[in-house]
């Protein structure tokens, strides 16, 4: 609705809100759309000469200046929820685990994805490498089937004894051989997970799926390839 | 470690790197339980369905269209099920249903003051109708544009602007009544 001429009785009383419109005809919602978006300054040129737009337009900034405190207030996340979203996957996907050993003493058994984690840390220690995820094949076959993908048929389970097949997925900087990179990676990851759990028998399947600029020091191009998940109003 | 975007983690969860999906959960975690937060009103409650979108989110992946952002795609799930979640409070306990007040650390009274009004904020904001809580949460609390809650909520721009005037309004009222 247009707008009358702006009255100069000034309104008496606090604002109405169960009426559609303040008396000069303006739309109540569309004045606390306006204090909502935090534009209650703005007045356009009914506004600077209306006494109800102006009255009201105080009056709702005051009534809705708890909203914004509220929206304002930082909330904590609680500590758990990484953790406990990733042990209830890990159950998802049938609790995959490697037995080391079997002893007297008794069996000495690793999570699947523990050796996935050694790898990957393994990996990323190598220079050049500048991203990497890991998975132990018998995870990856339990996560896809329980999603349903079947996308790596040839891959084997690696649940047994001491042997582990590891895959590994890297963005690597670009410029350097990556056949000579990958052999470091393997050999790496070998070591380590030799290292930390014995295994002696590992098998290291590795993809190179992108490749970056030498870091510059710039962290203009890591922004460039950065989430930027959330979009802002336009 | 260099930063990688959404989509090429959402490849690598779905070809079975968790590792990929953990970064994921660490990315969107927060914003996930303030949206659940703002929409039930108890951190208890809030932390409950973070996680069970997380992990329904996880199960789901291969019906995630890669076109969409993964952020409005978890949001979907974080007020959908937060919706469930009312509707079988409601029906459970229709009289218990009472947040929990928001820490306070004391202060000065007008810091006292303003807290006891976010409260009354996030008090009201539990009384709306769901669309309405969806739509106000998503615009004020998470910075959305109407066409992104539209995505979200599976609805028109037109219906996302007339839900948030009647949540804006019935807020106001309330507001203006607590004072």
């Amino acid at each position: 609705m247009t707008a009358g001429t702006p009255q100069t009785t000034p309104p008496d009383g606090p604002l109405d809100l169960t009426q559609r419109q303040v008396p000069c005809g303006i739309d109540v919602d569309n004045l606390l759309e306006q204090v909502a978006e935090g534009r209650a300054a703005e007045r356009d040129e009914h506004q600077t000469h209306c006494p109800h737009c102006q009255a009201a337009l105080i009056e709702l900034a005051d009534v809705w200046a708890p909203v914004r405190q509220l929206a304002e207030q930082p909330v904590t996340t609680p500590t758990g929820i990484l953790a406990a979203v990733m042990r209830h996957i890990d159950r998802l996907t049938h609790d995959m685990w490697y037995t080391l050993r079997q002893a007297d003493a008794g069996a000495i058994k690793v999570a699947a994805r523990v050796i996935a984690i050694i790898a990957r840390q393994a990996a990323l220690r190598v220079p050049g490498v500048r991203i990497a995820f890991g998975r132990s094949t018998a995870t990856a076959r339990a996560a896809e089937a329980d999603t349903r993908q079947h996308r790596h048929p040839h891959a084997a389970a690696g649940v047994m004894g001491g042997t582990a097949v590891v895959d590994l997925a890297l963005t690597v900087t670009h410029g350097q051989s990556i056949d000579h990179l990958a052999r470091q990676v393997q050999r790496r990851v070998i070591a380590d997970l030799r290292d930390t759990l014995d295994l002696q028998h590992v098998t290291v399947n590795i993809t190179v799926d992108d490749v970056l600029p030498p870091p510059t020091g710039d962290r203009e191009e890591r922004r460039g390839r950065g989430s930027s998940s959330t979009r802002r109003r336009t | 470690m260099d930063t990688v975007d959404d989509a090429y983690l959402v490849r690598r969860a779905r070809d079975g790197f968790l590792d990929a999906y953990e970064e994921l959960v660490a990315r969107h975690a927060a914003r996930a339980y303030r949206v659940a937060l703002r929409m039930l009103g108890n951190h208890h409650d809030a932390e409950d369905v973070t996680q069970e979108a997380l992990i329904a989110a996880w199960q789901a992946l291969p019906a995630f269209r890669s076109d969409a952002a993964f952020s409005t795609w978890l949001y979907r799930i974080v007020t959908t099920r937060s919706l469930n979640r009312i509707n079988r409070t409601r029906t459970a306990f229709p009289l218990d249903a009472q947040p929990e007040p928001a820490a306070r650390n004391g202060g000065p009274p007008e810091q006292v003051e303003r807290s006891a009004a976010a409260d009354a904020v996030a008090r009201a904001i539990t009384t709306l109708p769901g669309p309405q809580r969806v739509a106000l949460v998503l615009y004020q609390f998470e910075d959305l544009s109407y066409a992104d809650i539209a995505e979200v909520t599976g609805t028109s721009v037109p219906a996302v602007r007339s839900h948030l005037h009647r949540a804006r309004r019935t807020l106001a009222s309330l507001l203006q009544d607590w004072r």
